[in-house]
């Protein structure tokens, strides 16, 4: 029993310990960063990073990456200001349409083609941010009506209604990966994608799927940031990448595909957003998060590495992504 | 022509990959197809653009290739040996022309300064081909580094303009009326793509991208092949950031900022593969003309700057799915 439990939190141990330790470094030197302001200043955190590091997270599980997400943001970010006069939910629901069925264009073409997905959204992630720009007119647009916007700026203890849609967004992701069909045929063609298939997984849907909730969630991440602050730049978001993959593997999340929750992701982000919140309460510079966001990351790759090679010896872990070499490589056929 | 081959490769089922239909094809043939069309493309486009084939124009697209095109050329070593692209490149090419325009700044001598950018930005690079060689992802990898190098420079910077005194005066010079940097570029391209092509180490860093067991097997070491890999990608990051430096005479924190992109468009456009072992350095730079050739013609006909950045994108797409699907029915032996 104890141990079964032990089996299940393993996946974690690790985030969480980072979690806490972050926290109470964090904590113990900056004074200002205490009590309910931290909490909420840490939440605040998720709908942005937390939103978008859940949709890469589902690609990474299916062992792909979309590089796409922050230009996908920036468009729907755009494309909600210029929906503004359809009211704050109608104008975040067809962002967030807009965005999902273009993601799942790409999933579904980068299953169909059978491409390389780090490739083919390199060249969406030009083009997206091309189309944000001409969306926009080239310049930051705002919304003209900013009463529709009130909502968002209600707070509820330490919550806001952007945190408090982005822990919904995070449960709903949760139970379908956990509970559904085509939650779970993202896992099986994350983590061994021709035996998935060979046992009947088909190979389009999960893409697709995978595909359409990265780009889902990064266009409410934009949507909920752009209609909070009543504008949208064309040029945001190119950092949220860095972000997003930051939070995503420091919370567990294997870059090798299949494995992950979304407990994983909060806790990455989590962390994340301890680390952002404390360093702005200091009034560090932006640069200085970057600094800290690659050097954690960089120290969390290198420790998943050191735990697959003692743990798994020699498993998947000669591939760094399986898409990449897997592809009918002789080395792959004979492993 | 595109709609056809996915289908029948979906049809084929998953065996497709071994016992296709015969068409075997070298791989050559696709791709001297893709270039005929891009160059008919251009020469349409030539006869409907005004100021296009004049000397100032010609030599302003060149320009703009050099500095993306040295780039992408030093990357296709990193690409070829299996080891993807790095998402670094603006931070590290920043990270030299800031360094260059620094020492120059300071009163250093150039021909003290230019080595010492090299060796520093080569000891940067080793530093991140070390970590990759030893199994860690390169494209996560690049990224953590690029932040860190980011990070790092605006502290030290304080987020400022990092001034030489003023531009140095053969950063925008000409010898027999070829800009500096395009001599540089054209060097560099033959530098590489002979080391490449004809040298051992070259021979061994497309085996090793095209098939690692087989290279690991014959005794090569992927971690040297991808350490000089990340030499090599460095030496091209600090001429790029030493040519920027002396031609504007300042640096910041964010100079660079589109680079990573423009770069990896010009090597995937040129038609290297981002799985390795297929692909030059001399594809690579013509990625980079391409690419330049396009926006200039682009900016002729008054496109936008978000219109310009949408076809660019498209051309990636289109480009790297064809090549995609030529590389598969060429490669499509029983």
């Amino acid at each position: 029993m104890t141990r079964q439990l032990y089996t299940r939190l393993r996946p974690y141990m690790m985030p969480l310990a980072v979690l806490a330790i972050t926290w109470i470094v964090i904590a113990a030197t900056t004074p200002s960063f205490r009590g309910q302001a931290s909490i909420y200043a840490v939440l605040e955190g998720f709908p942005l990073v937390g939103l978008v590091a859940l949709g890469l997270a589902v690609t990474i599980i299916a062992g792909e990456l979309d590089l796409s997400v922050g230009s996908m943001a920036a468009l729907a970010a755009v494309i909600a200001v210029l929906a503004s006069p359809a009211g704050l939910i109608g104008c975040i629901a067809i962002a967030v349409l807009c965005g999902t069925v273009l993601g799942a264009i790409q999933g579904g073409l980068i299953a169909y083609l059978r491409i390389n997905s780090l490739v083919f959204t390199i060249g969406t992630l030009i083009m997206l941010r091309g189309i944000t720009f001409l969306a926009s007119g080239h310049a930051p647009i705002i919304i003209e009506n900013f009463e529709i916007t009130d909502p968002l700026l209600e707070r509820y203890g330490v919550f806001s209604v952007s945190s408090l849609v982005t822990i919904a967004v995070f449960a709903i992701a949760g139970l379908f990966l956990t509970y559904t069909r085509w939650g779970r045929e993202i896992f099986a063609i994350g983590g061994a994608r021709n035996e998935a298939i060979a046992a009947g997984v088909p190979r389009v849907r999960p893409l697709t799927v995978a595909f359409a909730i990265s780009a889902g969630c990064a266009s409410l991440a934009g949507a909920l940031a752009a209609t909070r602050g009543g504008s949208a730049a064309p040029q945001n978001y190119e950092d949220l990448l860095l972000s997003a993959a930051a939070a995503a593997l420091l919370g567990g999340i294997s870059l090798y595909g299949g494995r992950g929750t979304v407990i994983n992701v909060a806790l990455g982000v989590a962390v994340l957003s301890v680390v952002g919140a404390g360093l702005a309460a200091r009034g560090s510079a932006a640069s200085l998060v970057q600094l800290v966001t690659g050097a954690l990351l960089l120290t969390v790759i290198t420790l998943e590495f050191l735990a697959g090679r003692l743990t798994l010896k020699d498993t998947v872990l000669g591939r760094a992504l399986p898409r990449g070499r897997a592809a009918g490589t002789p080395s792959d056929a004979g492993g | 022509m595109s709609r056809e081959a996915p289908g029948a490769a979906v049809d084929a089922g998953p065996a497709s990959h071994s016992t296709g239909p015969g068409r075997a094809r070298p791989e050559w043939v696709g791709f001297a197809v893709l270039m005929g069309a891009a160059a008919l493309a251009i020469l349409v486009a030539i006869a409907i653009t005004p100021g296009f084939l004049t000397v100032d124009n010609l030599r302003a697209i060149l320009r703009n290739a050099s500095i993306v095109g040295i780039v992408a050329v030093a990357m296709t070593p990193v690409t070829l040996s299996g080891n993807f692209v790095s998402l670094g490149i603006s931070q590290s090419a920043m990270l030299a022309m800031v360094g260059f325009v620094a020492m120059v700044g300071a009163g250093w001598p150039q021909a003290v300064a230019i080595p010492v950018v090299i060796a520093g930005l080569i000891v940067v690079g080793i530093l991140q081909g070390a970590v990759v060689a030893v199994g860690l992802n390169p494209i996560i990898t690049t990224l953590a580094a690029g932040a860190i190098i980011f990070g790092v420079v605006s502290e030290v910077t304080g987020g400022g303009i990092v001034r030489a005194g003023a531009p140095l005066d053969w950063g925008s010079g000409t010898v027999a009326g070829i800009p500096v940097q395009v001599l540089v570029f054209l060097v560099f391209t033959a530098a590489v793509s002979l080391l490449m092509a004809r040298t051992v180490v070259g021979r061994e860093t497309v085996l090793v991208g095209a098939n690692r067991a087989t290279a690991r097997i014959s005794g090569i070491s992927a971690t040297r092949v991808t350490i000089l890999a990340f030499a090599i990608f460095s030496v091209g990051l600090a001429l790029a950031g030493i040519l920027n430096g002396a031609a504007f005479g300042q640096a910041t924190a964010v100079s660079f900022r589109d680079l990573t992109i423009d770069v990896i468009a010009a090597l995937l456009v040129g038609g290297t593969a981002i799985q390795g072992g297929r692909g030059s350095p001399l594809r690579s730079a013509g990625g980079a003309l391409l690419i330049a050739v396009i926006s200039n013609m682009m900016v002729l006909n008054d496109f936008s700057s978000g219109g310009r950045l949408a076809v660019q994108g498209a051309v990636v797409v289109v480009v790297v799915v064809l090549m995609d699907y030529l590389r598969r029915r060429g490669a499509v032996r029983s």
